[in-house]
């Protein structure tokens, strides 16, 4: 089939999906109530569950193309562990703002971000240049020491702030409103612009910097850009609903499976994907021990190892 | 005459290590320079340099009368092109698509593939002869195949000079030939200019124009190619003792570096 074919279909399935699944799990047969739970709470959480799987999607296939590695994502380069260590010390301090319109809890988890980028950038650049592999181990070292600063933050904690502390770290959709929305929908939509932008460039670093350059790509500002728009996105959304994992590694990846690597294809694909496996994964994770909830982020996880595995092994063989 | 490329005492250090130093040539129109030297002497370095990919530390490259470092990468990429030493990276893209890639230079974001975009595909695809397998993934191709790909695309640039970095390692003799007559037919009959960094000191001395020779990135020699095989300029390039021949079949002179009896020191 070719690309823009696969990929009408799957815009197709996620209008789908987008439409069906507010109305699954609904047992209340008053219409007046059922109609306040559809607009009110479902409706605003599968969007928003489409607007946070999209941008982690996009952002992990941004950084998959940009340092050659599929283990590269914006988690395992540390940028969202130190969004989280942002927002565990902005819960353990306890007290509230918010500025421009942000909320205190978005804004400490986007300054950890940014610490957090600056560190790797820091370090990596002072390692001769700017080297996937340096940046990719800096990312990882700086991960480990960001996560047991989290463990430090919740060992002070009260029982309550360190619950609350670990339920975010889940990874979760519960509490959406409109203005949730609000706060993400700027973030993500500046980041997949940019992101839709420079496919031509995510195509030619996908080739190798040498490579890039010499067709004329500017890598070194290129990069620099796609890293401070990617950091922003990712930062918004972990400081509204948590590290949600795995999407941003494997979702780039089924996409790369069924629509190949062409970034003019794959961007679309990625978060059409995204956003419809979240919505997917909150969805099981509202109904499957109802009316208890589990974390969506153990729903990722659970489900997208697995298939990842899954998926490796049969292109693998594919191959052979 | 007006030169193409003017490189002017060109030093290149990277983390407090020289990698170049003082490199001078010129490069007219139409030239086929080869660069030979040791291993680590720093003729990939140059390459990339005039490319864009590494940094000068001091000196000016001119191109077409332009200063390197005043050109956007765009602008560089529409005057030169490179073929980059093979690597073990996987590409995963096919053929077709990773050439129509090099036209990057000549599009913005939104800008639509042109008749000239495909003028320009049509002919670097036939020049090198690479029409039978324009739909296979990069990755299937052999050495050879993935060499003339390459360096379609980079013809699908359609800059007027041609770096290459040994295009002909890792190929079998016979892919040899077929590249080195690819490349001499881009200079004689296509007028592309061409640098070669090599280690096929009989193929440079016979085919190419002039010959830069650098050691411990230091310029050791540069003159005509039909004055490189004498022992006193391969001695001192290579440290190696050579003997000479000549071709049985065209009688051209051939080096072969000499072979060194048991026991006996260097």
């Amino acid at each position: 089939m070719k690309p823009i074919n696969t990929l009408l279909v799957i815009g197709l399935i996620s209008l789908l999906i987008l439409c069906i699944s507010p109305y699954l799990g609904l047992i209340i047969k008053d219409p007046a109530i059922e109609y306040h739970i559809l607009t009110q709470l479902r409706l605003p959480r599968v969007l928003f569950a489409f607007i946070a799987g999209a941008g982690l999607a996009l952002c992990g296939m941004v950084f998959q193309a940009m340092f050659h590695n599929p283990l590269a994502t914006p988690f395992t380069l540390g940028v969202a562990s130190g969004a989280s260590l942002g927002a565990a010390i902005y819960v353990y301090l306890g007290f509230s703002f918010t500025l421009l319109g942000l909320d205190g809890g978005t804004f400490a988890a986007f300054l950890g971000a940014l610490i957090a980028i600056s560190f790797v950038y820091t370090i990596s650049r002072y390692q001769n240049g700017f080297s996937p592999e340096t940046l990719l181990l800096t990312g990882v070292a700086i991960s480990f020491f960001f996560s047991s600063l989290i463990l430090f933050t919740q060992y002070l904690s009260n029982l309550t702030d360190s619950f609350q502390i670990l339920r975010w770290l889940m990874g979760s959709l519960t509490t959406v409103g409109y203005r949730d929305i609000m706060q993400l929908l700027p973030f993500v939509t500046l980041c997949s612009a940019a992101i839709l932008w420079l496919t031509r460039e995510l195509n030619l670093l996908m080739a190798g910097d040498d490579i890039a350059l010499s067709r004329g790509v500017s890598v070194q500002k290129i990069r620099y850009s796609l890293f401070f728009v990617t950091s922003l996105c990712v930062g918004a959304i972990v400081a509204l609903c948590g590290p949600i994992g795995f999407i941003g590694m494997m979702v780039p990846h089924i996409c790369r499976l069924i629509i190949g690597n062409d970034h003019r294809y794959l961007a679309p694909a990625s978060l059409l994907v995204g956003g419809s496996f979240l919505i997917v994964c909150d969805t099981i994770s509202r109904l499957i021990i109802a009316p208890a909830e589990i974390p969506v982020g153990v729903i990722t996880t659970l489900l997208g190892g697995p298939f990842f595995l899954w998926l490796l092994i049969k292109s693998k063989s594919k191959e052979a | 005459m007006t030169h193409l490329l003017n490189v002017t005492d060109l030093s290149v250090n990277i983390a407090d290590k020289t990698l170049l130093s003082n490199i001078s040539f010129q490069l007219t129109q139409g030239d086929y320079l080869c660069i030979l030297g040791p291993n680590g002497a720093g003729k990939s370095t140059l390459l990339k340099t005039l490319m864009g990919i590494v940094e000068t530390s001091s000196g000016k490259i001119k191109l077409n009368q332009h200063s390197l470092s005043q050109l956007s990468q765009k602008d560089l990429a529409r005057q030169v092109s490179y073929v980059p030493q093979a690597h073990g990276h996987q590409l995963n893209f096919t053929v077709i698509d990773f050439i129509k890639m090099a036209r990057y230079a000549y599009h913005s974001a939104f800008s639509d593939w042109s008749l000239n975009d495909q003028h320009a595909l049509d002919h670097s695809i036939s020049i090198t002869d690479t029409e039978g397998f324009l739909y296979r993934q990069m990755s299937t191709l052999s050495g050879g195949e993935t060499q003339r790909v390459m360096i379609a695309a980079a013809l699908c640039q359609q800059s007027p000079l041609l770096l290459l970095d040994e295009p002909t390692s890792f190929l079998d003799p016979r892919h040899q030939v077929e590249v080195h007559q690819l490349i001499q037919e881009l200079n004689q009959q296509h007028g592309i200019s061409i640098i070669e960094v090599s280690h096929d000191l009989n193929h440079a001395a016979q085919h190419s124009k002039h010959i830069l020779a650098l050691k411990q990135g230091e310029v050791l020699w540069y003159g005509e190619s039909s004055e490189l095989l004498q022992d006193s300029h391969l001695h001192a390039l290579y440290d190696q003792e050579f003997v000479f021949t000549t071709h049985p079949q065209t009688g051209a002179v051939v080096a072969l570096p000499s072979e060194r009896q048991a026991g006996e020191q260097q």
